[in-house]
């Protein structure tokens, strides 16, 4: 009977560690594996967040295609959206990367280590043939791959219907913006929408406006702050912008309950005509028109002070190979197929891009981004939000910044508070200075 | 007598000691080695750096707001959860038509999942949401409050929104304690003429005093350690008002501090095992048998 009970247990003992090492030992042979059984194909393993699976990067119509021209496929990892960073960080840290992935330049400056874990394509075909080599590039290097060079550009998202109805123009000041506002308000509609539960969505007036007066007054501002030459909190003009934006706030131009408002009720409220403006970039204008395209909604600087300059956002939605990618080479290739000629081309059009590829033509672009080209793009009237030159994570500041509407800090104590945050970010990546 | 205390033999615990080792004890030890790391996102080599990450704990604004209000929370959610959880349980033990409909009305949100009880729970606590239009309505005016956006009560509207979910699961444990305790007992007591209150204080309490204790210990183990209904329903904010330890911990993991991450995380698992036990051990002590 003993001798039972003994074998039963040393079964179960055995079962549950079997059950455990094969837990560990298929998350490590799964690549290759995958290789082997496919007679001569590879597979090529690209990751990339759940809310980017529209990217047109990986249209399944294309990844056949590519896997009919070189018989390599592409096997897509979807990470949930909000653990996207989390997840790559691991991976990248533990040498478990994916042969490409897709991520924004900007954050991966900041979050995924650039310089550490991915490769430079400065010599690969395609880069000669670039016309912005700046959005792709980072530290001096081309660090990532699109054929898009539109940035997004951020301002004022304002529905030109209605300015039209109430004869109102484009404001160029602050004093003129409230006027609007004003205006706006007596007519019955919210004149700006604040969905400010989102944090960051507080970040889009001071992070164009910050960077605009930064370019206008003080050039070498920014490269100091990144320095530790200077502070946050002793450039009045940084605590004006915040103040600016709070009064249009305390001023009841503004949804009732923006710390209860989300950006995810943004695209109902303009089409449901209940607000007039939005402190966001283009990307919502182009969310509002797919789902009703009779709405005219445009872009205009935030108007901080006289004659801004329109936000332009670090470009999104790169590809970047890792340096412990295991198919290094079949991750260039995709690279190279994506830059071909006709697939750059067909790309661009069906996305409305503006074309990176000196010998790619940038079709016919939507109304409003048309505008955006002919009245800021062309004339250089844009100027890089603060968050491009961030090489630190901002999300305390955006909370700081939802603080300063809860009544909890002030437009100088949010900086103050920055500045505290900045330091020990900014000591704890090693800059040099903090 | 022997067979029945040694029914099982001892190395039948191996499987599940094992499982236990290879997922709890052993990264539970290398956790501790690296919160005194500057383990980071960035780092190609980790130091070791002492004492410095839980100096940094006891030094950050936020992070001692977020131990006060993992503590507001854990106090306020015990002592919610066990008096309702209590009343309930007496309530719903007497002779009543609807009880068994009434038991599974109460007991049903502990089911729910906590983004349901989110969904469900963000507007109705807006500023001009169900609860405060319902409060005008009835006259109470100045009792509306920016439940989920007003930094000062924020925490306490979270707790309360855990009590409502919660005291179901506590009155399930409190209904069988009470089922438990002979009726010969109050009978008895009221043959030597004790009112309610007195059989309440002299019968019930000290032979409840088993569920009392499992429930108190669960509760304030579930309070130190709360995240997801401050998670899904402020997310820690507005600013960092509602922030408790583990969002905190999710924080520091974000911005790729994961030594400081896992010492925060250390210090959470110290605080409720220095906690826990000693306040097991004392009511384990107070327990009666019948």
């Amino acid at each position: 009977m003993n001798n039972l009970k003994n074998r039963i247990a040393a079964c179960l003992a055995a079962i549950t560690l079997s059950v455990s090492l094969a837990a560990c030992s298929s998350g490590n042979s799964g690549g290759s594996a995958d290789n082997s059984s496919n007679s001569g194909a590879s597979t090529i393993e690209l990751a990339i967040s759940k809310s980017s699976q529209d990217s047109a990067f990986v249209d399944q119509e294309l990844l056949d295609e590519f896997e009919k021209q070189t018989n390599i496929r592409v096997n897509l990892q979807l990470l949930p959206a909000e653990q996207t960073t989390t997840v790559l960080q691991t991976k990248l840290a533990v040498g478990e990367t994916p042969d490409i992935v897709q991520y924004n330049l900007a954050s991966a400056t900041t979050d995924l280590n650039l310089e550490r874990n991915f490769e430079i394509l400065d010599n690969e075909a395609w880069v000669s043939r670039l016309q912005n080599k700046e959005v792709l590039s980072a530290y001096g290097h081309v660090y990532s791959f699109h054929v898009s060079q539109d940035t997004g550009m951020q301002g004022v998202v304002y529905n030109k219907d209605m300015f039209e109805e109430l004869g109102l123009s484009v404001p160029t000041n602050f004093e003129e913006f409230l006027a609007v506002c004003e205006q706006i308000k007596a007519a019955g509609i919210t004149p700006v929408f604040m969905p400010f539960k989102d944090a960051w969505a507080a970040n889009v007036w001071p992070a164009a406006a910050f960077a605009d007066y930064a370019a206008k007054n003080d050039p070498t501002l920014i490269e100091d702050l990144n320095a530790n030459r200077r502070n946050w909190a002793e450039i009045p003009a940084f605590a004006d912008i915040l103040k600016q934006q709070y009064e249009v706030y305390e001023k009841g131009y503004t949804n009732a309950d923006i710390l209860s408002d989300s950006y995810d009720m943004a695209v109902g409220k303009f089409l449901n005509k209940e607000v007039a403006m939005m402190f966001m970039g283009d990307w919502l204008i182009e969310n509002v028109a797919e789902k009703d395209p009779s709405i005219h909604l445009g872009l205009f600087p935030i108007p901080y002070a006289e004659g801004a300059s329109l936000g332009a956002s670090p470009l999104g939605g790169q590809l970047f190979i890792p340096k412990k990618a295991k198919h290094m080479a079949e991750a260039k290739k995709f690279l190279d197929f994506l830059a071909s000629k006709e697939m750059a081309q067909e790309m661009v059009n069906e996305q409305s891009y503006v074309s990176n590829f000196s010998d790619v033509t940038t079709p016919e672009l939507p109304e409003y981004k048309q505008e955006i080209v002919e009245k800021y793009i062309t004339p250089q009237n844009t100027v890089l939000t603060t968050d491009a030159h961030m090489l630190v994570d901002r999300s305390e500041l955006y909370r700081y910044l939802q603080d300063q509407f809860a009544g909890g800090k002030t437009a100088e104590e949010v900086l103050q508070a920055w500045d505290e945050k900045f330091d020990q970010l900014m000591k704890d990546k090693g800059i040099a200075g903090f | 007598m022997k067979i029945s205390k040694r029914l099982y033999p001892y190395y039948m615990i191996w499987p599940a000691f094992l499982v236990y080792s290879v997922f709890f004890v052993v990264p539970a030890i290398i956790g501790l080695y690296y919160s005194f790391t500057d383990w980071r996102l960035d780092r190609e080599v980790i130091r070791f750096i002492g004492w410095d990450n839980f100096r940094t704990i006891f030094t950050d604004e936020t992070l001692i707001l977020a131990l006060k209000n993992t503590i507001i929370f854990a106090i306020v959610t015990v002592i919610g959860k066990n008096l309702l959880g209590i009343a309930l349980a007496i309530g719903l033990n007497m002779k009543l038509k609807t009880r068994n409909l009434l038991r599974a009305v109460f007991y049903s949100p502990s089911i729910l999942s906590i983004l349901v009880i989110s969904i469900v729970f963000t507007p109705m606590l807006r500023t001009e949401g169900m609860i405060n239009r319902m409060l005008s309505a009835i006259g109470l005016d100045p009792l509306t409050q920016a439940w989920l956006t007003d930094p000062s009560i924020v925490i306490w509207t979270i707790a309360a929104v855990s009590i409502w979910q919660h005291v179901g699961f506590q009155m399930a444990i409190y209904l069988a304690g009470l089922q438990s305790i002979s009726k010969d007992y109050y009978e008895a007591a009221t043959i030597d003429g004790a009112g309610p209150w007195r059989s309440f204080i002299n019968i019930t309490l000290p032979l409840l005093l088993p569920a009392i204790n499992i429930n108190l210990m669960l509760t304030l183990i579930g309070g130190l350690k709360v995240f997801s209904e401050v998670f899904v329903l402020t997310g820690g904010g507005p600013g960092n008002a509602s922030q408790v330890v583990g969002t905190i911990i999710l924080r520091a993991f974000g911005e790729g501090s994961w030594g400081l991450g896992t010492a925060i995380n250390t210090l959470l698992f110290a605080g409720v095992t220095l906690i826990s036990i000693p306040l097991l051990i004392f009511m384990r002590r107070r327990e009666v048998t019948e």
